[in-house]
């Protein structure tokens, strides 16, 4: 229980932090890297669902997240939609695509993961050349900023509270799921199918339900982008972006929702950080990540969490 | 005669040119603890795979309760009363004792995912009521001190407790005990015995392959013998013990042994 108390406190003083810090740091750069954060974050949080809890590793996710972003940014360029509206369109439509996956959700492992990235390509062709609707390799543009109850969030204060709130609403969402019969079901699922099945898990339908989820969720924080950038092109929903939170999740820990978070603030920081380096910044990249996980398979939250265990046990 | 609980007929599953269970007529009475022995690779494990719902049926017919559930899936059959242990312990390794029987309960339980991110007063209450019920199936195989402990970190005789205490925590029509003394010392498998008995005081019915033969000839009612796929015999375990066929295929070694 004491335990349970602490990190409620711990999630309710990080929140507030989150929060209030544009009180603090009113630069207008910081504020912007920080909403690509808790937007990436979102994504990372569906995915971490999907693979950490589930146990089914999609390198695919950029498709719904593109999915979402273009939904948005047409919805409200093209019929005029508001905001929160094109928002939760964004959502949905990501949601219905990913119906497609269901069939693939009776592959596993590497199987499922080149199944994942076909449909990544797929999505990213359709983006490029069905130029009649996406606007093909130009982009699309003039995507109105997001705006609520007829108020437009102009600025980046008030864009950051948006995208900090999504991420922190899909977080505590994500952690009602997964201490519920629902997340015990899909890690049971990870850990072994032939139990979980002789339990009476209906592990098709709920692997089925994994994939939607991250789909919705990645394109809510699609739309979100969409109104962040205010411009999209295909080559943000590459093969690459996929493998970017994929990133998040493994780094910051499989299994963890802070930890996905974690991983996008890193993913997304880092490269920014590392600028002086020039050239070479992609370089030293791809060596952090390599030691971060060789401090072992809990990623940077497990890492966090033992530095902290002194505190939690008494 | 009564209604058997669970009904094969012709029962036989294929592996490439093997005949793993070949035409087996096969009936467990309401209330039995039924034995199923035999050399191995007699194809105890396969029945019991068939009867679980964990292989497909090449050729016959399973009927429970009187339904025909031949093309039902695993987890619909686990959801309509039938649950099983497996060989060779197949855990949630990082889950707690709590968590892994909790999970036991998932078939007869309803709260989706609305429920769960609404917490609505229905979620939480059978979320307390599977916490207690599982506590209750912890308790009754004499695991209320491991509650919290993970799977993977419990001692072996332990596991095998609680892969029964999963199976067992809804209260299922018919359990399917697949070798539940392997691995076991003496005193835990004399335990063990005592364990299957009070299962069934409780109301469910008893399948159990066993290569333990005190075991067996305890808490047996009726014991039914394959050998290379075939049913060789069914009776009491006395009849068993005395069965010339028997003897010669199976017990006529493990005889000398005991």
């Amino acid at each position: 229980m004491e335990s349970a108390l602490l990190r409620r406190i711990i999630t309710g003083v990080v929140l507030a932090g989150l929060f209030l810090l544009p009180v603090f740091e009113p630069h207008q750069f910081v504020l912007h890297m920080l909403s690509l954060v808790a937007i990436s974050a979102t994504v990372a949080l569906g995915l971490q669902l999907l693979l950490g809890f589930s146990g089914q590793l999609s390198i695919g996710q950029a498709a719904f997240y593109g999915i979402g972003a273009y939904a948005s940014g047409l919805l409200s360029t093209k019929l005029g939609l508001p905001f929160p509206l094109a928002f939760l369109a964004a959502g949905l439509i990501a949601a219905l695509t990913s119906l497609l996956m269901v069939p693939v959700t009776r592959l596993t492992g590497a199987y499922l993961a080149v199944a994942t990235l076909g449909f990544s390509i797929l999505v990213y062709l359709v983006l490029k050349n069905e130029e009649w609707l996406t606007g093909g390799s130009f982009g699309l543009m003039g995507i109105p900023r997001a705006s609520l109850f007829g108020y437009v969030l102009a600025k980046p204060a008030y864009a950051y509270l948006l995208c900090v709130s999504v991420a922190a609403l899909v977080y505590l969402s994500l952690l009602r799921l997964e201490r519920s019969r629902f997340g015990r079901a899909i890690n049971a699922i990870r850990q072994n199918e032939d139990a979980a099945r002789a339990c009476g898990v209906k592990v098709t339908l709920l692997k089925s339900q994994c994939f939607v989820i991250a789909a919705f969720v990645a394109g809510l924080g699609g739309s979100l982008y969409a109104h962040q950038v205010r411009y999209l092109a295909p080559t943000d929903f590459t093969f690459w972006k996929s493998v970017e939170i994929l990133i998040m999740v493994v780094i910051g820990g499989m299994g963890s929702l802070f930890g996905a978070v974690l991983g996008a603030a890193v993913v997304v920081l880092l490269p920014e950080a590392l600028r002086e380096v020039g050239d070479y910044r992609m370089l030293v990249f791809g060596a952090i990540l390599m030691a971060v996980m060789l401090f072992g398979e809990s990623g940077l939250a497990g890492f966090l969490g033992q530095c902290l265990k002194p505190f939690s046990k008494r | 005669m009564p209604e058997a609980l669970l009904e094969t007929v012709a029962l036989s599953r294929r592996f490439g040119g093997l005949l793993a269970v070949d035409a087996v007529d096969f009936q467990v009475e309401r209330g039995a603890i039924h034995g199923l022995i035999g050399p191995n690779g007699a194809g105890k494990t396969t029945l019991l795979n068939l009867i679980a719902g964990a292989l497909p049926v090449t050729r016959g017919r399973l009927r429970f309760r009187g339904t025909d559930i031949t093309r039902w899936d695993a987890a619909r059959r686990a959801h309509d009363g039938i649950r099983r242990t497996f060989q060779n312990l197949k855990l949630f390794a990082e889950m707690t004792a709590l968590g892994n029987a909790s999970l036991g309960l998932h078939g007869g339980t309803r709260s989706g995912i609305f429920a769960a991110l609404a917490r609505t007063p229905g979620q939480r209450r059978e979320e307390r009521a599977i916490a207690q019920t599982a506590r209750r199936a912890l308790e009754f195989v004499g695991l209320a001190a491991q509650t919290d402990v993970v799977a993977a970190k419990l001692p072996y005789g332990h596991r095998r407790l609680l892969e029964i205490a999963r199976a067992i925590v809804a209260q299922p029509a018919l359990l399917l005990l697949d070798e539940p003394a392997a691995g076991l010392n003496q005193t835990e498998a004399a335990n063990l015995s005592g364990l299957i008995r009070r299962i069934r005081e409780q109301g469910t019915t008893i399948v159990l392959v066993e290569h333990h033969m005190d075991v067996v000839m305890t808490v047996c009612d009726t014991v039914t013998v394959l050998n290379y796929g075939r049913k060789l015999a069914q009776g009491t375990p006395a009849e068993i013990q005395r069965s010339p066929e028997v003897i010669e295929a199976y017990l006529g070694s493990a005889h000398a042994l005991a």
